[in-house]
């Protein structure tokens, strides 16, 4: 870039078209005139006429000379610079009268400053320098005050200006075309510097753009490089891959080589996956869309939204692998769709991991449950035995064991049903119960433990039954949770009030207490599984952390919502709101529904 | 007298086979079933003994746990109602809870009843004898 510019600017120098210095021009005329003086010096008697006039002479042209060298040290060039050869052609003049006059041998050196006068632009100096001539040519007779004495001598004032000013004009004319082509020229040289420059600094925003796009280029690459336990693949919009990172390398057995502008991406899934996919979207078979399997992998990107779902990929060797992947659209500078990314996860250990939990929380439960089976049912056959009745303390004993053998009995049930919540198979027997009975019946189930505590249970009931939609076992087990709750961080002498109300469409149960309550910085946790607040490790609450979790599982699978406010040392009230149940009652068959098709219901 | 007891006394107790791979769970349904008024013919541990022991008995009930070893109770009840020889036996799955939407699927499998650990000896000696036709004979047997 630099060499170019030094280049450059050499072409400018040897281009360069500025009129010579005032100096330059002046110094034939002065050389002539030099060696005119020298002449008459030498040849005195025969060409001095006036010696005083030929000392004014040289001294004219002295000032002429010093001017000349003035002009030259002014950076600009001036039109006063003139002066030089008007100077010049007044000591020519004098020089001409103290040689002779009309007669004078040193006549022809007034044609020196002459050109350069004529040189001049503008044909006005034509004129002057005819004039100048004029002047020059008819000092002596202005000097010796007298008019030309015969024709000859009006001749020679006349025609000797007239060839001089013939010469002015092809002077100046010349010099006229010489200037256009200079301007021409320079016009030439300033347009090639200004394209020079623009395609100096184009190149250098080239450069600077490649340096730009060679470090994102970068950046990409070791990003996707660095990314080697999930595939990140690329495709464009026929599904032919051309990305393809050290992850789709590790899951699918392929190198890039292998696999970019070769192969397409639905290769690698499983064929009836596709199919079921594109029946699910309803594409009709093979006719409208070029691939339906590719079409249904990236229906969601296409419409604009990311998508995240399972899918099985098929290595090269055939083995199958189960990943979750993540799809959206790659985009052009129109953005325009050019293509998609496929992102995928392997989730096999996932999988099997989350499946052996599964496995694991059934068997456990399963395993309990026998035992606890034949503890309740022997200690009832204890309690029962109308033979050997037992004593009155030894009731209460059998009351303790069944209690806490009824204890370890929901405590298996919750285990149960949170694995069944976590692992997303929840069965709900919906039906259209009335919330005021589940309510009455959790209340009246927790009284005994209430006084027991020595807690104030209150009920407060609407005249209305509130019906809603749902699983009357599942929303008691979340009232009864709330309740035995409430009941649990009560200290004695407190109060729970358990109410069910209306609320535009949907049947609202509070259940609020004045108990120790919950630090606001936890509230935010209270559903995690397992979790206890700080309040009740710190006042020894039994429990495992599990209530609430089922609670708002429940809730949540009701359309519900579970809200909660509390304040430390004050009390705390969960807030139960269920959507009311919308549809005719005599419509309503009181049959098993999964869940899912429960939600699948339109609402009408 | 109603026709049960009439039936019982001619032609003796009505029979059960107990199947459960926990011996004291069986020898609690065994209490439970005797109360019912029924004789218990045979306690099996596993589900392939208690087919056999069905088949070899024919027995008026068969209660039976849904998890056991070698076949479960599911299919003990799917074997024995294919069978148009058995078609006598009244049949009741006990189950531990563990499985989903387990009641539709064992009466599907052709259970008459489906019960859910734990149970209470005494609720099941009374199901039992509705079941059975035996309501009066309630702690009149031992």
């Amino acid at each position: 870039m630099s060499i170019l510019s030094r280049g450059h600017r050499l072409a400018m120098k040897r281009l360069s078209v500025d009129a010579p210095r005032p100096s330059l021009r002046h110094l034939p005329t002065a050389i002539a005139f030099a060696a005119a003086l020298l002449l008459t010096v030498l040849f005195r008697a025969l060409l001095v006429t006036h010696p005083l006039a030929l000392i004014w002479s040289a001294l004219v042209m002295v000032l002429a000379t010093i001017l000349a060298a003035l002009y030259s040290l002014t950076a600009r060039a001036t039109r006063w610079s003139l002066l030089v050869p008007g100077v010049s052609l007044l000591a020519i003049a004098v020089l001409r009268y103290s040689t002779g006059g009309t007669t004078s041998l040193f006549s022809a050196l007034i044609i020196l400053p002459v050109v350069w006068i004529s040189a001049e632009t503008g044909r006005r100096w034509v004129a002057v320098a005819i004039l100048g001539t004029s002047a020059a040519l008819m000092l002596p007779y202005a000097i010796d005050l007298r008019w030309p004495s015969d024709a000859s001598e009006w001749l020679r004032g006349v025609f000797t200006p007239v060839v001089f000013g013939l010469a002015a004009i092809v002077i100046n004319e010349l010099s006229r075309q010489a200037r256009r082509q200079v301007d021409d020229v320079r016009r030439l040289v300033s347009e090639g510097e200004k394209l020079l420059a623009e395609s100096l600094s184009t190149a250098a925003q080239l450069e600077a753009n490649e340096v730009q796009l060679r470090a994102a280029d970068r950046l990409t690459r070791s990003v996707l490089d660095a990314v080697t336990e999930q595939s990140v693949i690329g495709t464009d919009l026929t599904g032919l891959i051309d990305v393809w990172n050290p992850g789709a390398q590790v899951m699918l057995g392929l190198s890039p080589v292998q696999a970019q502008g070769k192969r397409y991406v639905f290769d690698f899934h499983l064929a009836d996956e596709l199919d079921a996919r594109s029946r699910e979207l309803n594409y009709p078979p093979g006719a409208t869309v070029l691939n339906p399997g590719f079409s249904a992998l990236v229906e969601s990107a296409r419409l604009g939204r990311a998508e995240v779902r399972d899918w099985t990929y098929v290595r090269d060797d055939g083995s199958q692998i189960s990943v979750s992947i993540a799809v959206t659209p790659r985009f052009d500078d129109l953005s325009e769709t050019v293509g998609y990314i496929f992102v995928a996860t392997d989730v096999t250990h996932a999988l099997e991991s989350s499946r052996l939990k599964d496995e694991f929380v059934g068997l456990i439960s399963h395993e309990l449950r026998t035992p606890l089976s034949s503890i309740l049912g022997y200690l009832e056959l204890i309690r029962d035995d109308d033979e050997a009745p037992l004593s009155a303390e030894q009731l209460q004993y059998l009351g303790v064991a069944e209690r806490n053998a009824h204890r370890l009995l929901a405590l298996v049930g919750d285990l149960l049903f949170t694995a069944q919540v976590s692992s997303g198979r929840f069965p709900l027997t919906i039906s259209t119960v009335k919330m005021s009975e589940v309510v009455s019946a959790a209340v009246l189930s927790a009284r005994p433990v209430a006084l027991g505590a020595g807690v104030e249970l209150l009920i407060e009931l609407p005249a209305d039954a509130l019906s809603v939609l749902g699983d009357s076992v599942r929303l008691g087990q979340a009232c009864d949770n709330l309740i035995s709750n409430a009941l649990k961080f009560t200290p004695r002498g407190g109060r729970v009030t358990v109410s069910l109300k209306s609320r535009g469409n949907s049947v609202v149960v509070t259940v609020r207490d004045t108990g120790i309550g919950i630090p606001e910085s936890e509230l935010d946790q209270l559903y995690a599984r397992f979790f206890r607040a700080s309040t009740a490790t710190r006042n020894a609450v039994p429990g495992v952390g599990l209530g609430l979790t089922i609670t708002k599982a429940i809730v949540t699978a009701h359309e519900g919502e579970l809200d909660v406010e509390s304040e430390e040392g004050v009390g705390t009230a969960f807030i139960m709101t269920l959507p009311v149940a919308t549809l005719p009652l005599a419509t309503q068959p009181l049959t098993t529904l999964s869940l899912e098709t429960y939600l699948a219901k339109p609402a009408s | 007298m109603d026709l049960g007891v009439t039936a019982h006394l001619i032609a003796g107790p009505k029979r059960a086979v107990i199947a459960d791979d926990d011996a004291d769970i069986r020898a609690l349904v065994s209490i439970a079933v005797r109360r019912a008024g029924l004789e218990v013919v045979a306690e099996e541990s596993d589900g392939v003994a208690a087919l056999e022991a069905v088949r070899r008995l024919q027995p008026d009930l068969a209660i039976l746990d849904v998890s056991m070893p070698a076949m479960s109770g599911l299919e003990v009840c799917r074997s024995v109602r294919a069978e148009s020889s058995l078609d006598g036996v009244r049949l009741v799955l006990l189950s531990a809870g563990a499985e989903d939407r387990s009641r539709s699927i064992g009466l599907a499998a052709g259970a008459d009843d489906y019960l859910i650990k734990p149970f209470s000896p005494k609720m099941l000696a009374t199901a039992l004898a509705e079941m059975m036709g035996l309501t009066e004979m309630i702690g009149h047997v031992e």
